[in-house]
């Protein structure tokens, strides 16, 4: 027990322990494809939850950008869900926006988690079992991104108290 | 009335102060979420004229869905299968006739299972440092309250210090199902009052608890331009009622029910409120505690339990905890 403790600390609580300031993101552009602010977004295609096909690229067409918010059904998830759907959805008309489900694996369990909770009418969309999404974008539990009408990726983080999230879409291209 | 210091009473007094130190760990243990923050646990308390004690203790806790930001108790996704398993060992020592200090270290096993999605973590959660100060010099326990001298009761006013030890959001994690802490220090002001009129208890706790402000550079392992968030303060209370039974041999049986209620405040980014943060929960504990007569052992279990009726909370998971714990008191 004692070997595991100790393992574990030297591992992951430091940061905790003593915070950094440091900016340490890199410099990221849009010569690659990946999830980093900066880069080129990479392109794929899941279903929502009525059974149609996404297609992130040609979901771009006509928009100014879309916005992808990973949920998993949560207190946190539905905290920043309905603040997004409340105070961010209207201000911005020309934003398409969509929750990912990336625990449920299946159109049909997701699309009850969407009406048990309240979002029957938000566009809801799958990621499928391998999480094919969630791991191209390095996304988790309350992951925010933007990916602007290039179809290069203007912010991917935690949706916070969505300062961050509105700055982005005042400032898109 | 001249105060009763027999054997039966003093022993329950100190018991059920040491009985009330598992309570603070049952109901803390439940303001954690398998999800997304944490195992954290309180403070000990070291029963009067006791130089050291040993604690342990196993914790399952069981989710059963969330109150959402405006207390609408809303169901966990079909198929899922949410829990968090503690094993939490603490310490505690006498530092003179009035003081004492404690500390206590979880280790968390999240397990979550989605119908798309399978995930099983461990790691520390974060660990409390405690100390008390008792606000007596003799045993309040009576057996009869004949003068307002006998009602009286054995008052512990404390501070404790939270340390992020637990795996963080912050931290170098991929996930939010790796998360076993909240990744910030928080001070809390603590007060125990407890009441013995054999064989009766009442016992009040309240604390007061603040995180400090933090910098913050990377969330789920991915850096992140700088900022700093601090969570918000926090106000927890609760109320038990107790029974013992002394049985052959006078090893004695405590029954416990206790209230508990917890409200945290918005946290802040770079200064200005999270609308999206704070919570607030209630929850009811049942628990039996078994002592020997010579106070060295103390054996309990207890049941946690946060109902699913809207309205009893907010921005918070519902869950159920079954916890087993066994202290070592060294006189």
């Amino acid at each position: 027990m004692t070997s595991i403790i100790f393992l574990s600390a030297c591992a992951d609580v430091f940061d905790d322990l003593s915070p950094s300031s440091s900016d340490k993101r890199g410099d990221f552009d849009s010569s690659t494809v990946g999830y980093h602010p900066g880069e080129t977004a990479a392109d794929f295609s899941v279903f929502d939850t009525l059974n149609n096909t996404f297609v992130m690229s040609a979901e771009l067409v006509g928009a100014d950008a879309i916005v992808l918010y990973f949920t998993m059904w949560c207190p946190i998830c539905d905290s920043h869900m309905t603040h997004m759907r409340t105070h961010i959805m209207p201000a911005y008309p020309d934003v398409k926006f969509y929750f990912i489900d990336y625990v449920s694996g299946q159109v049909s369990i997701a699309r009850a988690s969407q009406l048990d909770n309240g979002y029957g009418a938000s566009s809801v969309l799958v990621d499928d079992f391998n999480h094919t999404v969630t791991d191209l974008y390095s996304a988790t539990m309350g992951t925010t991104i933007v990916i602007d009408k290039n179809m290069v990726v203007q912010m991917n983080e935690d949706y916070k108290d969505s300062r961050k999230l509105q700055s982005v879409l005042d400032a898109l291209p | 009335m001249k105060k009763l210091h027999s054997s039966t009473c003093m022993k329950t007094q100190v018991f059920y102060s040491s009985l009330m130190g598992a309570t603070f760990l049952f109901s803390s243990s439940v303001w954690s979420a398998s999800c997304c923050g944490g195992g954290g646990a309180a403070t000990l308390v070291l029963p009067k004229f006791f130089d050291s004690m040993y604690d342990a203790s196993v914790g399952y806790e069981q989710y059963h869905g969330f109150w959402n930001k405006d207390g609408e108790h809303l169901s966990d996704p079909p198929g899922s299968d949410l829990n968090q398993f503690r094993i939490t060992p603490g310490f505690a020592k006498r530092i003179n006739a009035n003081w004492q200090a404690s500390i206590v270290l979880p280790y968390v096993w999240n397990d979550n299972q989605y119908a798309g999605l399978s995930s099983n973590t461990n790691g520390l959660g974060d660990a409390t440092l405690g100390f008390w100060y008792e606000n007596f010099d003799d045993i309040k326990c009576v057996y009869a309250v004949n003068s307002l001298e006998d009602l009286t009761p054995a008052a512990y006013f404390g501070a404790s210090l939270t340390i992020p030890m637990g795996v963080s959001p912050y931290d170098d994690v991929e996930n939010s199902f790796d998360i076993t802490g909240r990744g910030f220090y928080r001070l809390d002001a603590n007060m125990l009052l407890d009441k013995t009129v054999f064989p009766w208890g009442v016992s009040l706790s309240l604390s007061y608890g603040i995180y400090l402000e933090r910098d913050i550079n990377q969330e789920y392992g991915n850096y992140v331009e700088p900022y700093k968030r601090k969570l918000g303060n926090r106000l927890s209370g609760s109320l038990g009622f107790s029974y013992t039974k002394t049985l052959e041999e006078l090893d004695t049986l405590t029954y416990t029910i206790t209230y508990a209620a917890l409200k945290e405040d918005e946290a802040t980014i770079n200064g200005a409120i999270d609308s999206t943060s704070g919570f607030d929960t209630q929850s009811v504990s049942l628990a039996v505690a078994y002592s020997t007569m010579e106070k060295d052992w103390i054996v309990r279990a207890a049941f946690n339990h946060l109902p699913t009726s809207d309205g009893l909370g907010s921005n918070f998971p519902v869950t159920d905890t079954v916890t087993f714990g066994v202290s070592y008191v060294i006189p």
